[in-house]
């Protein structure tokens, strides 16, 4: 019986359009159906390597507040934060009337509407922000299971979880389940045929002869008894996989993209299928034997969403969408009037150190404070991989990994070689930390260790700071050991890497970077390039602590490579003969700041033996204040830190957290990151952001074209847009977008967390990140005129969705006269402030933050500069 | 060193009383629960000294009679030796850190009092547990630690798995606590008075009188194995353990790595001297060590996440100590306790950091197991040497996976006939029923008649009505009304049936009625209240949140469920015990039925609270938003 399927996605997506509508004889088409499906899923690698990214990029087609509304249709997630929240920043001054009212004016409603809205916007709603009715939730398959009374979930999730993490286990259990190379249905019908003892639930004898057929005869057998009309099949197989949406989408990324496991894996979402299908099939016939009712022929209660009618048309819920503008606009607006009024004071001109930052908003309140402690300075940002991609191997690391934004794909592989005989790799025999392999080993154990954990436990709970044995902080990197950077061959290894730079291949990367940051003259005689990373003990997560610039791992070969290939004459004559002349005196030096610690390292000091460097003990004299000040400022966030006390103490106290195993928040990483800034560091240097702000170093009078800001557009968007809306989404809905929280996670196969040992994985950030994070849209603001700005936005390709359909909000603030102009898909409009919106000033960041338990508005500030 | 002894038991119950009281501040509970463990660490260690200068006596002390009849006492024991010194020690050592750690990391977490309150509970039982001078006591506290732990398993109460996994946790617990009360039972019959642990060694000193006969020790000692087993996650009651790790990390930790998995030897340790007698039940600790040792080492192998394996690698250990046990190896044992209990209790605290461990320091990313093909199999005929080897190696890799089928194995042996013979009970229609058990009555009664027997015997039907009823509320599932009225009416039943088997003892049937009637009739107005404008039976598996909406009424409702099941704070607690000890009296036969029915009517009862209190509140936008 043939039927229309895959008809009324609304807004679909341009290249799944075609798939779709190949579709026109409407017969099902698995394919089409999987691809289709695959999109929805959440695509969170393993958690080795977290990258932020868009929680709703699946959606980013459609404008923001629909994308989030057909999310919510979809998983059952909440689309905003409640309405009595957005009423308290109201009573609380957060959000203002003008904003209110320019939301109102934005909310694309007609003139009744607006009035009906203002009308009803004070009154109470305690469930508006509730979810919708959801396929996940309320879809044909939960309706069908209730009839039936089975709980599907309850009988087939353990055991599939359990195949699945024991397929794609990296490490964690001792017998490994593949055999080379074999997929994962291979695998499966290997236990359930082969086996003396069966695999329950496969071992029906109906679902045995299924076993040796192909995963698309299987799933369409299967279908046709569970489902038993097309019309439903990709809604069931939809409804089916977002049961479990962790590991759906974790086999979807994998499917996608195998090198994101260390062993690699051969499995599809078309296996899982396969296999899901089969055991579903199995315990239904176990249960009710080979004659339940199928769905189609049970009818569906009134008002189940189906997917094949208008399931999936948004409904945006008007007032809650209007507060939500109205706060971020408040938030928004608050940097706006604190630029245009920014009375513009020129950096030192001759500053006697630069440093350069990753563009992290952590780094924001340091580089302000640094300012703050050393006038001379001059810093700059842009993004931690400091326009350096390459593979790096460190002497303990077993694999390579890529230290670049992950849209880039490196293709040089940098390898760390110990410097002397002392530092080579002491042994690595583990210490009974987790390794107690036979059975008599663990019997001798458990007997003689006893009484050592005992005295190590109570240790490491009442005197946290002594770390964990064998695993290394990040304030411990060797900084003895060398990076071999000059490729010697042109030979390619086994994996296709070039080992190493060419001299020219450096001048390439080196000058590029100092031009988009708008560094090509004036060079101080030290520049000191800050990587940065964080360390922690007790945590899974911590990969998504590192630097986002460089998925997700400290920064520090980046900056080490960059300071070395600065430094090296021949690069520079090569830069000299291309306008950039970097003069003899001047000697760049790689740092890492460790944001959890708020301490830094300085890398290579052998070198810095031969090359002296002036003003360098200045330098890292006025680090160590700036320091202990952006560990008091971050004091503020954590309730259990020492209330006003003096800047040392709050930075032991910071310092002790990354250290103490009961410890969930070593930091609160990205929380109210809200603006990105693209433009000098005048525009911003008199500015108290607190730490808000992702800021991008650049010169608007060397880029006529718009193609400097393209490049850095390119890595803002994804990068900070990604973290931005990762944490809003995760704030929002942390039960369904978010990974709940930390205390009772529990690693699964190394491959991410669930809860409980047989739960789904948890995508998305643990409530522990996100608690204090008001969730606004990223705000990038750009310091250009909006011509030269069209043209860089011509250059942007698919990123241009983000800002069309207002996944970030972009600003263009003109270099002179800072005009500002927002950007819509329509054109630019002219940002009109209220003249008495004043922007409030002081004189030191220390008294702003006085008192402080919450976010703060953007101040001036009226330091004199020395 | 009595005084001693009972602050050191009250200070956890006092502790959780005061964070009961207090607001939900979480600075105030943090500095209650900082002085209560610090005041009862103080208590402790006097205690221990005083008994040190002692000279290390093991020390009994008899507090008060709680009820006294003529033939029956139930004094209030307690009793301190080494076994009982070094598990006082080590809970308090254990659950200080755990205090202290948990300040911290539950910091913000919604359920901080909830969480504090409960291991407050859970230590306050474990007390009573190892300072219990008899069967009877160390059973109330063997019951606080189960529903504390019970409670604790389904901590996140918003999902559906932790509180799934906390009832499959509670029905091993329960099935087990039959073991118990009929042990209890059956040493009140054998030794009478001197059922303390005090006195059980001297009983059983003279190796050439036994105090009682083979086949009555043998049976006391398996049912204390039962107890043991369940509590330790022993053979064949493994899969329990890794499956309840569903709390905050410490929370596992505590219950599942370090102390409530080692009660079960505790329970060995005191019992010695009944099952060390004869040589079979010795056996028997030894076989069920060796197939634990055995299931769970190779189950640990395939353990995926790292909770699973510490818990499969606990219990092993725990086997290994049932083994050392039945070798008379106790000082070992204690040796053994005391390693596994912080290594696995340490571990579990850092288990978050495998990730780093294993990618950073051990490199490790796959596995080696691997039967070596080629030089075992040599012997085989070709046609087999490559299918034999594949074949073995699919099967423990399956049998591995399965851990066991274990939990197949119980869930078919114990639970699929009761819930068959249940279901096929609620299937008939109300006059069948009524009818039925009229007939089933009248032919009882007809013969005694005829035949002239005692009336007592028409306890015998009454019996079984009392089970099937029980058995009806346990495969019960659409209406919860009828599952409190079941278990009401099969607690009356049991009470009836007493008086029919001794007319004398309507008093202590009217005690325990006394602890019954109040939780029925308050459950019965709970449940009206809580399901006003909810039909139950449309919806009968949805998780209803009512301890999220009804806050004050689920607490009534677990008031009610625990009366019902005879939880230590309702009269119905020691009215069990009396009903048991007149049914050893009167008819021994009894006490089969009647732990039956108290074990399933608890399960039942259980069910029933988490369906109605556990889960996430609809939240659900009405669609013309």
């Amino acid at each position: 019986m043939p039927r229309l399927t895959n008809i009324n996605m609304a807004h679909n997506h341009p290249p799944l359009q075609t798939a779709t509508d190949s579709l026109t004889t409407a017969e099902f088409n698995l394919d089409a159906s999987i691809a289709h499906i695959a999109h929805w899923l959440p695509a969170q690698g393993p958690i080795k390597d977290f990258i932020h990214h868009n929680t709703l990029h699946a959606f980013q087609h459609h404008p923001f507040h629909e994308g989030v509304a057909i999310a919510a249709k979809l998983f059952g997630a909440r689309s905003y934060l409640p309405l009595s929240d957005y009423q308290a920043l109201y009573l609380e001054g957060r959000i203002n009337n003008d904003a209110i009212s320019w939301a109102i004016d934005h909310a694309d409603c007609s003139a009744e509407q607006q009035e009906q809205l203002r009308k009803t916007l004070f009154e109470k709603d305690d469930i508006g922000h509730y979810p919708p009715a959801s396929l996940t939730n309320h879809g044909i398959r939960n309706a069908w299971l209730t009839q039936l009374e089975v709980d599907l979930n309850a009988l087939v999730h353990p055991i599939l979880f359990r195949l699945l993490s024991n397929y794609l286990d990296q490490g964690i259990s001792r017998w490994s389940l593949p055999n080379d190379k074999e997929s994962f249905w291979d695998c499966i019908g290997r236990l359930a045929r082969n086996s003396l003892i069966p695999l329950y639930p496969l071992n029906e004898l109906h679902v045995q002869d299924l076993l040796i057929q192909t995963p698309d005869e299987v799933i369409a057998h299967c279908l046709q008894k569970i489902v038993g009309d097309s019309a439903f099949f990709e809604q069931y197989l939809l409804e089916m996989l977002l049961a479990h949406p962790g590991w759906s989408g974790m086999v979807g990324v994998i499917e996608q993209n195998p090198k994101a496991l260390l062993a690699r894996r051969d499995i599809s979402l078309k296996q899982l299928i396969a296999i899901e299908l089969l055991m579903e099939w199995a315990s239904l016939l176990k249960k009710k034997g080979p004659h339940f009712a199928c769905i189609a022929e049970l009818a569906h209660p009134e008002g189940t969403p189906l997917l094949k009618e208008d399931a999936l048309s948004p409904k945006v819920p008007l007032r809650l969408r209007v507060w939500h503008e109205a706060m971020e606009w408040s938030l928004h607006s608050e940097l706006l009037s604190a630029l245009k009024s920014n009375s513009s004071q020129s950096s030192p001109t001759t500053p006697t150190a630069q440093a350069l930052f990753c563009i992290d908003d952590r780094e924001c309140s340091l580089r302000r404070n640094l300012e703050e402690v050393y006038p001379e300075v001059e810093t700059f940002g842009a993004a931690g991989f400091f326009g350096i991609d390459f593979f790096y191997q460190g002497l303990d690391d077993a694999y390579p990994v890529a230290q670049c934004p992950n849209i880039i794909v490196p293709k040089h592989l940098i390898k760390e070689s110990a410097d002397t005989e002392l530092t080579t790799k002491t042994s690595k025999t583990p210490h009974g930390h987790f390794t107690a392999h036979t059975l008599f080993r663990g019997w001798l154990y458990t007997q003689t260790l006893g009484l050592g954990f005992a005295a190590r436990m109570a240790w490491d709970v009442f005197r946290p700071g002594a770390k964990l044995p064998n695993i290394r902080s990040l304030s411990e990197i060797d900084a003895h050991s060398q990076l071999h950077l000059l490729r010697e061959s042109e030979e390619l290894n086994e994996d296709g890497h070039l080992l190493g730079f060419s001299l020219t291949e450096m001048a390439d990367r080196i000058g590029g970077l100092l031009r988009n940051i708008g560094l090509t003259q004036h060079f101080a005689p030290i520049v000191v390039v800050v990587a940065h990373g964080s360390s922690s003990v007790n945590n899974p997560h911590f990969a998504a602590y590192d630097c986002g610039a460089c998925s997700g791992k400290p920064g520090a070969p980046n900056a080490r490579a960059f300071a070395w290939m600065a430094n090296n004459e021949d690069v520079r004559a090569i830069l000299r003969e291309r306008g950039i002349d970097i003069p003899d005196s001047t000697r760049f030096i790689a740092a890492l700041h460790n944001t959890s610690r708020d301490e830094i390292t300085y890398f290579d000091p052998h070198l810095l033996e031969q090359h002296p460097a002036t003003g360098l003990v200045e330098f890292q004299t006025a680090m160590t204040i700036a320091l202990e000040r952006n560990a008091a400022e971050r004091c503020r966030w954590f309730e259990l830190a020492p209330i006003q006390q003096s800047n040392a103490v709050a930075h032991a106290h910071v310092k002790e957290r990354t250290m103490s195993i009961f410890e969930p928040r070593p930091e609160y990483n990205h929380s109210n990151n809200l603006y990105a800034i693209v433009g000098r560091r005048q525009l911003t240097r008199d500015l108290f952001m607190d730490r808000r702000a992702f800021l991008h170093s650049y010169d608007p009078n060397t880029d006529g074209q718009g193609e400097v800001m393209a490049r850095i557009l390119s890595a803002v968007i994804p990068v900070c847009g990604g973290i931005n809306l990762e944490y809003l989404f995760s704030r929002i809905d942390n039960s369904v977008y978010g990974a709940g929280t930390k205390l009772p996670h529990n690693v699964i196969g190394l491959l991410g967390v669930a809860n409980g040992v047989e739960g789904d994985l948890r995508t998305g950030l643990p409530q522990q990140m996100i608690e204090v994070h008001q969730p606004a849209r990223l705000l990038i603001v750009v310091e250009q005129t909006h011509d030269i700005m069209d043209k860089t936005i011509a250059r942007l390709g698919e990123l241009k969705e983000w800002l069309d359909n207002e996944w970030v909000r972009l600003v263009a603030c003109h270099p002179e006269s800072h005009q500002q102009f927002l950007y819509s898909a329509k054109g630019w409009e002219a940002i009109e402030l209220p003249d008495d919106a004043l922007v409030p000033s002081s004189e030191q960041s220390a008294s702003i933050l006085a008192g402080q338990t919450k976010t703060i508005p953007v101040h001036h500030l009226t330091r004199s500069l020395a | 060193m009595n005084g001693l002894i009972l602050t050191s038991l009250a200070l956890p119950l006092l502790g959780f009383i005061l964070i009961f009281l207090s607001d939900s501040y979480e600075k105030r509970i943090a500095r209650i629960s900082f002085w209560c463990t610090h005041a009862m660490g103080l208590s402790l260690v006097g205690l221990l000294l005083t008994w040190a200068s002692a000279g290390f006596p093991s020390h009994e002390y008899a507090w008060f009679t709680l009820y006294e009849t003529s033939d029956y006492r139930f004094p209030i024991l307690f009793y301190l030796d080494k076994i009982g010194a070094v598990y006082l020690f080590s809970v308090w050592a254990i659950f200080s850190i755990i205090v202290k750690y948990c300040r911290v990391y539950l910091h913000r977490e919604a359920g901080y009092q909830r969480f504090f309150m409960t291991i407050f509970s859970f230590v306050f039982g474990l007390n009573i547990v190892i300072l219990s001078g008899s069967i009877d006591i160390l059973f109330a506290g063997w019951e606080i630690v189960g529903i504390s732990s019970f409670l604790l398993i389904a901590f996140y109460r918003h999902r559906v798995q932790p509180v799934r996994n906390a009832l499959r946790a509670y029905t091993i617990y329960r099935f087990c606590d039959l073991g118990l009360l009929l042990g209890a039972w059956l040493s009140h019959l054998l030794f009478h008075e001197s059922q303390r642990f005090s006195q059980l060694a001297e009983l059983f000193s003279n190796p050439a009188l036994p105090p009682a006969g083979y086949a009555a020790l043998l049976l006391v000692s398996a049912l204390i194995l039962i107890a043991a087993m369940g509590k330790s996650a022993q053979f064949p009651f493994c899969f329990w353990l890794p499956r309840a790790m569903e709390g905050p990390t410490p929370s596992s930790a505590i219950f599942y790595g370090a102390l409530s998995v080692h009660l079960g030897v505790f329970l060995l340790l005191r019992t010695l001297p009944i099952w060390s007698y004869y040589y079979l039940p010795r056996f028997m600790v030894f076989i069920i060590g060796l197939l634990t040792v055995i299931v769970a080492s190779v189950s640990e192998k395939t353990q995926s996440n790292i909770k699973g394996q510490i818990a499969y690698a606990s219990i092993t250990q725990v086997g290994f100590m049932f083994m050392e046990l039945a070798l008379g190896l106790e000082s070992l044992v204690l040796v053994h306790f005391f390693g596994n209990a912080f290594l696995r209790c340490y571990q579990l605290l850092v288990s978050p950091s495998i990730v780093v461990h294993l990618l950073r320091v051990e490199s490790a990313t796959d596995a080696d197991f691997n039967i070596n093909k080629s030089p075992l199999f040599r012997f085989l005929p070709e046609s087999l040497r490559h299918t034999v080897p594949e074949v073995l190696q699919n099967s423990l890799y399956v049998f591995s996976l399965q851990e066991g089928q274990l939990e197949m194995l119980v869930r078919a042996v114990l639970w699929s006939p009761l819930k068959r013979l249940g279901s096929s009970i609620n299937r008939m229609s109300s006059t069948d029923k009524v009818l039925y058990s009229l007939a089933g009555f009248a032919l009882v009664e007809v013969l005694l008649l005829t035949f002239g027997f005692d009336q007592s015997y028409v306890a015998l039907p009454l019996s079984a009505l009392m089970v099937l009823i029980s058995l009806g509320a346990f495969s019960e599932k659409h209406s919860p009304y009828k599952v409190w009225h079941a278990i009401g009416a099969s607690s009356l039943l049991a009470g009836l049936a007493i008086c029919f088997l001794n007319p004398e003892a309507w008093a202590d049937v009217l005690l325990f009625a006394s602890g019954i009637v109040p939780a029925w009739i308050l459950g019965i107005i709970v449940l009206s209240k809580l399901l006003e404008n909810d039909v139950f039976a449309d919806r009968p598996f949805t998780y209803r949140a009512f301890a999220e909406t009804q806050p004050t009424l689920s607490i009534l409702l677990f008031v009610s469920f625990l009366g019902l099941v005879g939880f230590p704070i309702s009269p119905a607690f020691l009215g069990e015990d009396l009903l048991l000890s007149h049914a050893s009296n009167f008819g021994p036969w009894f006490a089969l039925p009647l732990t039956i029915t108290f074990v399933i009517n608890g399960i039942a009862a259980a069910r029933v609270f988490l369906r109605l209190c556990m889960g996430r509140p609809t939240e659900l936008r009405d669609s013309q938003q």
